[in-house]
């Protein structure tokens, strides 16, 4: 089998360690013995958004976010339409806000964004920033995502679906404790670190939405995954006692336990 | 009120020299407690201590603050002058303050205060004193849960740099976004490296500056060295890399170190050092420039050069019995990506400690260590790696998803069981690179062990006075 990624905006979204998402996505499907492609295409470079199976944008400074959003004008309209089709598309920050409905700066300027997801985004005056915690019911296993968030712009759902709920930390506006969004095969996050380093049963969930459309249900071969589910936990038991006042446990009752203890 | 001020100002000094002298009596001592006390008595005492110095010079950027200002120093220090120095690194308000505070009373002798300055402190500090020269080293990714976004870093500086019309800027020609504020100011030097045999025409890393600051075209670039350093124009706008006043050339090994040429205005001299990696000559032709700009003799410089060591964990060496045991400090992308990149050495067997921590001075969010160009650390020569500090899981994962090999990768958090896991590898080289940090109780660790080890090849390096 062959998994097709397309890295959009390499040199301009990459704020967040995002390249490692890439890597940790490719190398989880090489260990599985599947081919990996990864095409980078940037500015004014045409893209066929029907030959991947995952479109995955990061998050990147405002200027740069600026220019993003203009090349977007063009892009944007086939990637609505692979969204649709089905093609798994991941996006972070940045990212994430530019495929929303539109961006409202501090000044009240209203910059157009894709519209692939049912969310807005309003410039906020302090950076929600720290590390945060998800759950994400869809998920097998129970053991939530962990990653750091730093964004001033503040997004809300018009309708839809959150990716998940925020555990700790400040998710998608700090108030109404929901964080990303999912569209068909499209999610939307704050979340890097990379968002899946610690997180491998995401970057797997990911994976196999990736291939469905294609390969249709596709079972992974079980990894070792004991390091990541360790730091995963660690990282979460130690924030989770900082943020105790927010601090939410799972709802689902089958915590990772850790293979190993890293002390 | 004005009688006040002047008395709270008496204070403020007597207070901070009594916490100067007091630290003294402490070895690893205070670098910047004498000077938030002073400025806690009186928050303004910087200016005033600042008028009592002949001239200031000050050095900010991302990477190479210290090593940069300790190095004009040394060389300011050898043409003669009085000189005083934050060298410790201490580069907050509070560390300032304690250097200046550091210079004796004394009527008739005038000293030179080098300054390193934290590039988010600076426009308060430079609110309060009137510096004669400011180096500006490169502006990469750092901590980005602190200073945000580098566009925005790069304007703030914009902005603490409009209240000194009659400070000299040296700008480093190579960096298109820390050149770029050389524009529309007069009174601007640059600074710059010609291309190098390790000059590529594509940069494979993670970087920014990637695009013109002025009209926000992505910029052309000829060739980079590291990074988003290079010789870049914008295909729109005028904007290009401005031709270096003083420029590094003919760069090649030399004895384990590096030699090259440094042209400046009116002539040019060969310098040697010691020192490994590209971005140690951007140290060097910083703190060589701004020391020939101030009216140092290029005669001093080969001299000064040639046997500088930057000290503080910035390439520390250490002797643990026979093997020498390198500490450096990483902090961003670029840095690791250097600092890698120049201590790997095939022909000998070595040992890593990566030590990430997360604490505020470190930069809470360390996602930063996946940007970083780990790739050398695959080669056959390296027998372990371990990863140590709060974010040891987290190195892990980054060197298993960088594909390197399971079982040279460990895991251990405490950093004295970390040290003594990197002595019981069989490797010749041991090298230590950590975050901010672990960078004093690593090298307080190092220091008691060299002394148990009764090193015969002492005394170990030190810093030139």
């Amino acid at each position: 089998m062959k998994l097709r990624i397309c890295h959009l905006y390499p040199d301009l979204l990459n704020l967040y360690g995002d390249r490692g998402n890439i890597l940790i996505l490719a190398q989880r499907a090489r260990w599985r013995g599947w081919e990996v492609e990864v095409d980078y295409r940037s500015l004014g470079e045409r893209i066929d958004p029907f030959a991947y199976d995952l479109i995955f944008l990061g998050g990147g400074p405002d200027q740069e976010q600026g220019v993003v959003s203009e090349d977007l004008k063009i892009k944007g309209p086939l990637l609505l339409e692979a969204a649709e089709a089905g093609v798994a598309i991941l996006s972070i920050c940045g990212g994430y806000q530019l495929l929303g409905h539109f961006y409202r700066s501090a000044r009240g300027e209203v910059f157009p964004g894709v519209g692939l997801f049912p969310v807005y985004t309003e410039a906020g005056a302090k950076r929600l920033r720290g590390n945060i915690a998800v759950e994400l019911g869809f998920l097998p296993g129970g053991a939530p995502v962990v990653g750091f968030e730093n964004h001033s712009g503040r997004t809300y759902l018009e309708g839809g679906e959150p990716l998940g709920r925020v555990l700790y930390g400040y998710g998608n506006n700090g108030l109404d404790g929901t964080e990303g969004v999912r569209y068909r095969r499209a999610l939307g996050t704050y979340l890097h670190g990379p968002l899946l380093a610690k997180n491998p049963h995401l970057a797997d969930y990911i994976l196999k939405l990736a291939l469905e459309r294609r390969h249709g249900q596709v079972e992974l071969e079980p990894l070792d995954d004991a390091l990541e589910m360790t730091v995963n936990r660690q990282v979460y038991l130690r924030f989770g006692r900082k943020n105790f006042l927010k601090f939410r446990r799972p709802r689902s009752s089958s915590p990772n336990k850790p293979a190993f203890s890293l002390r | 009120m004005r009688l006040i001020s002047t008395l709270r100002f008496i204070i403020a000094v007597i207070l901070g020299k009594a916490m100067v002298y007091i630290a003294r009596l402490f070895p690893s001592g205070g670098t910047s407690l004498p000077g938030y006390i002073a400025l806690t008595v009186d928050p303004f005492c910087l200016s005033r201590l600042a008028c009592g110095f002949e001239r200031i010079i000050v050095v900010t950027g991302t990477n190479g603050k210290t090593t940069t200002s300790n190095l004009i120093a040394a060389l300011c220090q050898e043409q003669g002058w009085q000189v005083i120095n934050n060298h410790e690194g201490a580069n907050m308000a509070a560390g300032v303050v304690t250097a200046l505070l550091r210079a004796p009373l004394k009527k008739g002798r005038r000293y030179l205060a080098v300054l390193e300055i934290d590039e988010g402190s600076l426009k308060r500090i430079l609110s309060q004193i009137k510096a004669d020269l400011l180096v500006l080293t490169n502006l990469f990714r750092d901590q980005l849960d602190r200073y945000c976004e580098l566009q925005r870093l790069a304007a703030a500086i914009r902005s603490a740099l409009a209240l000194q019309p009659q400070c000299h800027l040296l700008l480093n020609a190579d960096d298109p976004l820390v050149a770029s504020l050389g524009s529309s100011r007069d009174k601007v030097l640059y600074y710059g490296m010609a291309r190098v045999a390790d000059s590529r025409q594509e940069s494979g890393e993670v970087h920014e500056g990637k695009i013109c600051p002025f009209c926000s075209t992505p910029l052309n670039f000829k060739y980079y060295h590291y990074s988003h350093l290079g010789d870049y124009s914008c295909g729109r706008c005028a904007f290009k890399r401005p031709r270096p006043d003083y420029l590094a050339q003919n760069l090649a090994g030399w004895n384990g170190g590096q030699h090259f040429e440094l042209r400046f205005p009116g002539g040019s001299v060969t310098l040697e050092t010691p020192l490994r990696g590209l971005y140690n000559i951007y140290n060097l032709v910083a703190a060589s420039s701004a020391a020939l700009a101030s009216g140092v003799r290029p005669e001093i410089i080969a001299g000064v050069v040639a046997r500088f060591q930057p000290g503080q964990g910035r390439t520390e060496v250490f002797h643990l019995g026979e093997r020498l045991c390198t500490l450096l400090l990483v902090k961003n992308p670029a840095g690791l990506t250097q600092a890698v990149k120049a201590v790997v050495d095939e022909r000998q067997a070595q040992a890593f400690i990566l030590a990430i921590n997360d604490l505020a001075a470190d930069g809470r969010d360390v996602s930063w260590i996946w940007d970083a160009e780990l790739t050398p650390l695959a080669g056959s020569n390296i027998k372990r790696l371990i990863c140590s500090g709060l974010r040891a899981g987290d190195m892990a994962l980054c060197l298993k998803y960088n594909g390197l090999p399971k079982e040279k990768i460990g895991v251990v958090p405490d950093k004295k069981e970390s040290l003594q896991a990197l002595l019981a590898t069989d490797a010749e080289g041991l090298y230590i690179l950590c975050t901010y940090t672990n960078l004093a109780p690593y090298r307080k660790l190092l220091q008691k062990w060299e002394k148990q080890s009764e090193a015969a090849h002492l005394p170990s390096l030190s810093r030139p006075a």
